[in-house]
């Protein structure tokens, strides 16, 4: 198996310094590339439905018009046994987890950043308490945990995402708590302290900013791939968001007694949405893991 | 305005112990009884104002713990630490922190004493806006290309990650970032270490200019004696915790008392000159015995070829009989040692 | 004693792709080394010159990938063996004004005809020690039983108890105290002075033509490096050892070595006997004489004087100027010669019988 080495140029400049995105595998950009493409398209649907820029009503029905598969008499994602159009109601459906979803992630990097930083900086009962708790949540099935506060509370989606925050704060903790530690070996932390550097800016600046950004960067791709899972979960369940407003989830569930009939499309289209989604944040985090955190040795 | 003759520091009967379990040191835990390793013990010395004093030894010899408990990243077992006639060791880290400007320090370890995702700018920026938080941009960037000259470093190194200087590069950012605080005491541990010889030249040459310049006060730490006794006023002698020798420079390197000392110094001619062996400590005395057991009364007495060579006096190796340091002839000079080594004429 | 030198190098090149870089990291541009039996070379650079990839090349220690290795290392006890024999099969070079611009490698071609080169040579004829004893060694392993396993490999003893005893017999030779004890140390169970004695009667156990010393003495404190120099004295004189002696401690080497070569930036700037080339106003190499006088020694002392460093960083071997290596920080350029530093790089010249210097000043 032959390799090619070359030399780029005559004289390598001082900076070569190269980005993490040249230096990545091809298989990563890939990854980046989609997840980003899915992140942008989730936003930008978000900011749509947010302002009823939407290309059709959600509600209007179509009699005329029932059941249409993709591109079929100007429908672009047909329509459903009510003859709403597909498209606008997916559009909206992200309504349904876009801010809960940053709300969970809001959450869980604060609180897991600051038990993380705790732990590891200070160590002794902060440690423990923090890989205790970690390992109580842990331990418990996450979907399960939700349906039993929903049968007990009843709340609404945005508590919902709360508990799932709170919920995810402890995984955010350990890895927090696993880089601070790494990086306490490390001697800039004392010549920080050493220079006077305050302590608040030692932990938010030197550990947090320069250090775990990008961890908690795809943290927070995680935590959104999450909530669009629960949120659906839930919906599709009955619980979350009800008729006529759309959430993916009730979307899939209504289609589904069509299933028979040999109406595929109209459970599959909000289906799909929610694969490409999920696997979209999926690979975004994970290519960015590679990228960032593959352990970096020059 | 403290007097002209009081020192800027004053560390007075410092130790640090460190408990251990098992491992290497279980030994001495043994015989100590109490599971402690003593790696600073009763260590005292002055510093002051414009002087380099160097503190010399071999590793494990305690000098690096010592510099880093003048600047209290540990915290200490016993003794007193004065600085500029305040008592530090009673000061907790937030009161401290507003001296720590004063009392900086070169770390030995080039690359963990920088935060290898800061840009160099950002580094010196955090430094310099530490001690002045009011300065502003202009004047900012104008103290950091000033630092940056102190240092003989070209201002394109401002925007490289530490991953991208050289060890010598590494080692003057560690120097600027320092100065940057305008300290008037710069604890220096082995500033040459990991350098090239090429290198080494050129930072030792600096931090003499920038003493000049800026009338700093230095603790040296090295292992290197040749070294030490060129760029420092007075050398500190430790082994094993205890400061065993300290005086003039000239005085302890060319004509020691103390028979660590000398052996120090004759292991590093020993090594250049052809002729091999031709030192007045007779090397076999002590062959292959280098896996320290520290014992009580002197630490030094297992390696001791005067130990040896004076048939093993009980003296010592009697724990209530512990060498001191004392005035041997001249008082600037003091030697620990119950036999030390007859006084030679000093260098002209 | 044969005529013919135990070791020759001539114009070894490793280089090194950077892919961060993307270029050649020139670690070693050009060497010719020889060693005579019996003698000791000393090669003194700092860090960049490529003394110890020099060696570390001859020997296929250099990871075939994705480091690249042309050049003749022949190696003679009695049969001579080149030991790059066949590489140049398994790569195509494309140059450009004498230097290697690309390459095209067939790995495991290269790796297997590197280790079919130096079976037999390495650890057996040609001995290797490094710097950090104790990574070096097996940690799981006592040193008694390391070193009884390479009696067993390498030399004709058959039997188990023999080969201990051989072991026991190189670690006294060594100068260990109570070898019989030791034997079964493990190599954290000694200090780091113990273990590089242990390392150097594993590589003696061997009973090797050639022993290579990589920064022996570097790490140890500086009472235990006067030691074991002592020790590789007293073995050159006792066993007759042929030695490359690698370090960027002067002391060390001009304490142990006959003849030595001076390296810089991937070449050797300087070669000849020890005590002439190591003397400082012998009228060597710029670079020779300027790492001389900036070292602390008595004369500086003395005076309590500046040392008289070189300026301006050592050479950065992606980035290799034209004309001499060494002209961006040589302090006695004048005019005569500017035009020709700067445009061509000087052959490494004699000056006198045994003595070359890689200069301009010293050439026509």
């Amino acid at each position: 198996m032959t390799t090619r080495y070359s030399q780029a140029q005559e004289r390598v400049s001082e900076y070569s310094q190269l980005s993490a995105w040249s230096t990545a595998r091809r298989a990563d950009r890939w990854r980046v590339l989609y997840g980003a493409a899915v992140a942008v398209l989730v936003l930008v649907s978000y900011a749509l439905g947010a302002l009823h820029w939407l290309p059709r009503d959600p509600e209007a029905m179509d009699l005329q018009a029932m059941l249409l598969g993709p591109i079929e008499q100007g429908y672009l994602l047909g329509t459903d046994f009510m003859g709403r159009d597909i498209l606008t109601r997916l559009i909206l459906g992200i309504q349904a987890y876009f801010l809960p979803g940053l709300l969970s992630i809001a959450i869980a990097l604060t609180l897991g950043a600051l038990l993380g930083v705790l732990a590891g900086y200070r160590g002794g009962r902060a440690e423990m308490g923090v890989t205790y708790l970690s390992n109580l949540v842990d331990s418990m099935p996450r979907l399960v945990l939700m349906l039993l506060v929903i049968a007990a509370f009843k709340p609404g989606i945005y508590t919902i995402m709360a508990v799932v925050g709170l919920t995810t704060a402890p995984t955010v903790a350990t890895l927090v708590k696993g880089k601070v530690l790494m990086l306490k070996a490390r001697n800039f932390i004392e010549s920080a302290v050493a220079l006077g550097v305050p302590p608040r800016a030692i932990v938010f600046r030197h550990i947090l900013w320069y250090n775990c950004r990008t961890l908690l960067l795809i943290q927070a791709t995680l935590g959104m791939a999450e909530a669009v899972l629960i949120e659906t979960s839930l919906s599709y369940l009955g619980f979350g968001v009800q008729e006529p407003t759309p959430s993916w989830g009730n979307m899939v569930q209504a289609g589904a007694n069509y299933l028979l009939q040999g109406n595929l499309w109209v459970s599959s289209a909000p289906a799909l949405a929610i694969l490409a989604t999920v696997l979209g944040f999926h690979l975004l985090g994970d290519g960015l893991n590679n990228m960032f955190e593959g352990g970096q040795r020059r | 305005m403290e007097p002209m003759d009081s020192p800027l520091l004053e560390v007075r009967n410092l130790s640090k112990h460190f408990s251990q379990r098992g491992g290497l040191f279980a030994a001495l835990a043994r015989e100590r009884g109490t599971g402690v390793i003593p790696a600073v013990d009763d260590v005292s010395f002055d510093l002051h104002a414009n002087e380099t004093l160097g503190l010399v030894g071999e590793s494990g010899c305690g000098k690096t713990t010592t510099g880093k408990a003048i600047l209290k990243l540990m915290p200490v077992t016993a003794g007193r630490i004065r600085y500029a006639g305040r008592d530090i060791t009673v000061l907790s880290q937030e009161e401290f922190r507003p001296l720590r400007r004063e009392i900086q320090m070169i770390f030995q370890d080039l690359d963990a004493a920088l935060n290898p995702k800061m840009r160099i700018e950002s580094v010196l920026r955090e430094a310099v806006l530490l001690c002045e938080p009011t300065l502003a941009s202009g004047a900012l960037q104008a103290r950091i290309y000033e630092l940056l000259e102190l240092v003989n470093l070209k201002k394109n190194k401002l925007s490289s990650f530490p991953s991208e200087l050289s060890g010598g590069e590494k080692r003057r950012i560690g120097i600027a970032r320092a100065l940057a605080m305008r300290p008037r005491l710069i604890v220096a541990d082995e500033p040459t270490s990991a350098l090239d010889v090429s290198i080494q030249a050129q930072v030792i040459n600096l931090l003499r200019d920038l003493q000049s310049q800026l009338g700093l006060s230095y603790l040296f730490i090295s292992h290197d004696l040749q070294l030490v006794e060129l760029v420092s006023h007075r050398v500190a002698v430790m082994y094993l915790g205890r400061i065993v020798e300290m005086g003039p420079a000239e005085r302890v390197a060319h004509a020691p008392r103390h028979p660590y000392t000398a052996v120090l110094w004759s292991s590093l001619v020993e090594k250049m000159s052809r002729e091999g062996a031709a030192s007045s400590v007779a090397p076999s005395a002590w062959g292959v015995f280098d896996f320290e057991r520290p014992t009580e009364g002197c630490r030094f007495a297992p390696r001791c070829p005067v130990y040896a060579a004076r048939g093993r006096p009980a003296q010592c190796t009697d724990a209530s009989q512990a060498p001191r340091l004392a005035a041997a002839d001249g008082g600037a000079h003091v030697v620990a040692c119950h036999f030390p080594l007859p006084a030679q004429a000093g260098p002209g | 004693m044969s005529s013919q030198p135990i070791l020759r190098i001539e114009d070894l090149r490793t280089y090194f792709h950077s892919r961060v870089k993307q270029a050649f990291v020139r670690s070693v541009d050009g060497v010719d080394l020889e060693v005579a039996q019996g003698e000791t070379l000393g090669v003194v650079g700092e860090s960049g010159s490529g003394k110890s990839v020099t060696m570390l090349s001859a020997m296929g220690l250099v990871s075939a990938q994705p480091g690249i290795v042309t050049g003749r290392v022949v190696f003679d006890d009695g049969t001579p063996r080149e030991l790059l024999e066949g590489l140049g099969r398994h790569v195509a070079l494309e140059r450009r004004d004498g230097r290697i611009m690309g390459v095209e490698k067939d790995e495991r071609g290269w790796r297997a005809q590197a280790e079919r080169n130096l079976t037999g040579v390495r650890g057996r004829r040609i001995a290797m020690i490094f710097q950090n004893p104790k990574a070096a060694m097996n940690p799981f392993e006592t040193i008694g039983r390391q070193i009884a396993e390479t009696v067993r490999l390498h030399t004709g003893v058959k039997t188990a108890h023999e080969a201990r005893e051989r072991a026991i017999h190189w670690l006294g030779e060594v100068r260990i105290d109570s070898p019989r004890l030791r034997y079964d140390n493990h190599p954290h169970g000694l200090s780091g002075g113990m273990c590089q004695r242990a390392m150097i009667a594993m590589a003696l156990a061997a009973e090797p033509r050639l022993l290579i010393a990589d920064e022996p003495t570097t790490g140890l404190d500086a009472t235990i490096q006067a030691r074991i120099v002592d020790l590789l004295a007293e073995l050159r004189e006792r066993l007759g050892m042929t030695m490359v002696l690698i370090s960027h401690d002067i002391g060390v080497i001009v304490r142990l070595s006959d003849r030595v070569a001076v390296m810089y930036g991937g070449r050797v700037m300087e070669s000849g006997p020890a005590a002439e080339v190591l003397t400082e106003g012998g009228g060597g190499h710029p670079y020779t004489q300027a790492l001389l006088a900036s070292i602390p020694q008595e004369r500086n002392l003395r005076e309590k004087g500046r040392l008289p460093a070189i300026e301006g960083e050592v050479l950065d071997t992606i980035n290799v100027p034209r004309g001499c290596r060494f002209r961006e920080r040589c302090q006695r350029i004048h005019d005569s010669v500017r035009a020709r530093c700067e445009e061509h790089e000087p052959e490494l010249a004699e000056v006198s019988p045994g003595r070359r210097v890689r200069c301009w000043l010293y050439q026509a």
